[in-house]
């Protein structure tokens, strides 16, 4: 069982790699690129430990900043483009492992069906919902302190998936209304505060990569769950056919 | 009969349970590695994945 577990989360998170990294790299990354022009400029003129990485690479063409070790980070184009690859590889195959370890927590056999629907509860808990408090940020557009926004983010999605578990798995009028006080709570309780720094990242800019970003971060979930599903029962029907043998 | 079937649903379950705690373990290691570890290296490599998943970053 936990080989079949293990493989299908590899399969369903190398899937969903593909198809995500195909997507930021077409939708997402340009507008990261573009928004570092305008980082550092007010925002972060102060109090940032990690130089950014438009600055880093100017840094080596002569101005060194005060002398400081420049730190790793991947060269411009197609190194970049490899390690946010890699990124997603693994944050895929990380998620595929706990879409797969809940479902089979709650007693769910996966299939495709059942796959894409706890990928959707997933979505909303890890992408969805931690951004009605912390919408997508460009660099360069951030305020709050990142422990705070960190710690908003986990409380958030725990909360909300704890929720929907209790809604959609338990279903019963109690745990419905403590479902819905644990998806609300986060909210009430409010998130760290949203940037409202004098940034001259422009607005549209800003409001587009929201947008993708979700959408990216749907059919992320999406592959995952369709994923995940399909490889467990293909490796289940391999297993057995092995078994008769 | 009933005893057979007993011992073989106690192994699956605890074998189940077994490897629903490794992969669940294992899963959010590599989300925590991909999307929170504070470490500069990592945190460059996974940049743009990172702001494209809505991790909090810098």
């Amino acid at each position: 069982m936990i080989v079949r577990l293990l493989s299908a989360a590899l399969v369903a998170g190398f899937l969903a790699a593909v198809v995500a990294t195909g997507l930021q790299l077409a939708l997402t990354s340009p507008l990261i690129v573009a928004a570092e022009r305008y980082e550092g400029r007010h925002t972060h003129a102060a109090g940032l430990s990690a130089p950014l990485p438009i600055v880093l690479a100017h840094a080596h063409e002569g101005s060194e900043p005060h002398g400081a070790a420049p730190e790793w980070q991947p060269a411009e184009g197609l190194p970049r483009m490899a390690f946010t690859g890699l990124a997603t590889l693994v944050g895929g195959v990380g998620y595929a492992l706990i879409l797969g370890a809940v479902m089979l927590a709650c007693g769910r056999e996966p299939s495709p069906e059942r796959g894409l629907a706890f990928a959707l509860a997933g979505f909303a808990s890890v992408a969805l919902a931690p951004a009605l408090g912390l919408p997508p940020e460009l660099p360069g557009s951030e305020a709050a302190p990142l422990a705070a926004r960190q710690a908003w983010w986990l409380m958030t999605a725990t909360a909300t998936g704890m929720g929907l578990y209790l809604i959609l798995v338990r279903r019963a009028a109690i745990t419905i209304f403590g479902g819905l006080v644990l998806i609300v709570a986060p909210h009430l309780a409010g998130a760290p505060e949203v940037a409202v720094t004098q940034s001259e990242l422009p607005a549209g800019l800003a409001a587009q990569f929201a947008a993708r970003s979700l959408a990216v971060g749907f059919v992320f979930w999406a592959v995952i769950g369709l994923a995940f599903g399909w490889a467990w029962q293909r490796f289940g029907r391999g297993r057995e056919a092995g078994a008769h043998v | 009969m009933t005893t057979s079937t007993q011992t073989f649903t106690t192994t699956r379950t605890s074998e189940g349970a077994k490897a629903i705690l490794v992969a669940a373990c294992l899963g959010l290691g590599l989300v925590f590695l991909a999307g929170f570890s504070p470490a500069s290296a990592l945190h460059n490599a996974a940049h743009d994945f990172r702001h494209t998943q809505n991790f909090p970053c810098h």
